[in-house]
């Protein structure tokens, strides 16, 4: 640790109020700790209005849940299983050095991410255009119970903020494509990789509850 | 610290080959249309273990300080308390609200 800073080794975006560039990384990281759990609590207010409903309404649940077509969601869960395995080989090829792969893991990552925003908007036509929307919007009539558009609303709103995560997520791979192809991460520093990683992991994991919690109901 | 843990493709691809499983087998036990409260418990229980596999090895939580573990589980800690407490209303209303 000592005279560490008199060096000029260390990586240019170490910045100069921290002790070195491990300090700098965990202190990020930390932070990034703490906001993935307003994230979490973000989403929990959407879950525990989820589970209110459903605990109301058990038998709306099983017949709205029909509409929604399993296989097109078990199929967006692998894309994102996907893009967290591709994210998380992005953050390694930075640790070892590997500059071409951190690239060809974040455009893959950004790839898979496109994919599941082009099945979630076919779904989301789908729906539309048999006029299941959410809330006072509501003109299907395929589904015997007077608060279907109940499910609906959660429907939308949860996968719907979901989505934008999604679609924030693909901006932060653009960005980090861009820095990668500049050259910015490699061993030293990959700061941005690692915490966007996070994000996204997190994203993942919603996801993970979102499918069986609207897909697999019987 | 040990905040720069380098995963092997092993552990990466094993994690990501467990996930996959773990989804196939949440899909095939939906079909098998389990009697009424155990289908949402088994599937609660894959979801469970599948965001803990993504928390610990993706998220490197496993080679992190325990600070951030400790972070995640507070979290759903106050996530807990948030249904817990709500749960005590809407549970126990002699009627639902007509307007809900």
């Amino acid at each position: 640790m000592a005279n560490h800073s008199t060096t000029s080794s260390h990586s240019r975006f170490q910045q100069h109020h921290f002790v070195d560039a491990e300090q700098q990384f965990d202190a990020a990281k930390m932070g990034m700790w703490v906001f993935l759990v307003t994230e979490i609590l973000m989403f929990g207010g959407l879950f525990a209005a989820y589970i209110v409903y459903r605990l109301w309404y058990p038998e709306l649940f099983v017949l709205a849940s029909e509409e929604l077509n399993t296989l097109w969601g078990g199929v967006n869960t692998l894309v994102l299983i996907g893009s967290s395995l591709t994210v998380a080989m992005a953050i390694k090829s930075a640790q070892l050095n590997q500059k071409r792969n951190i690239a060809i893991n974040l455009g893959i990552t950004l790839a898979l991410a496109a994919i599941f925003m082009v099945i979630k908007y076919f779904e989301y036509t789908h729906k539309f255009h048999l006029g299941i929307f959410p809330g006072e919007f509501y003109t299907f009539e395929g589904i015997d119970h007077p608060k279907a558009n109940v499910f609906f609303s959660l429907y939308y709103l949860m996968t719907g903020l979901h989505g934008i995560h999604v679609t924030i997520g693909m901006g932060l791979m653009i960005w980090l494509l861009v820095r990668s192809t500049k050259g910015h991460f490699g061993e030293e520093y990959y700061t941005p990789i690692e915490m966007t990683g996070l994000y996204w992991h997190l994203v993942d994991i919603i996801w993970i509850f979102l499918f069986p919690l609207f897909y697999l109901i019987d | 610290m040990s905040g720069h843990h380098i995963s092997t493709d092993k552990t990466l691809l094993g994690v990501a080959g467990a996930l996959l499983i773990l989804t196939i087998a949440t899909v095939g036990v939906h079909y098998l249309h389990l009697p009424n409260p155990w289908s949402i418990i088994v599937a609660m229980i894959v979801a469970i273990m599948k965001g803990s596999l993504v928390a610990v090895f993706f998220m490197n939580l496993y080679w992190d300080t325990k600070f951030n573990s400790m972070l995640l589980l507070a979290a759903f800690l106050f996530f807990g308390l948030l249904v817990g407490l709500t749960l005590l209303d809407t549970l126990f209303r002699p009627e639902v609200i007509p307007s809900f």
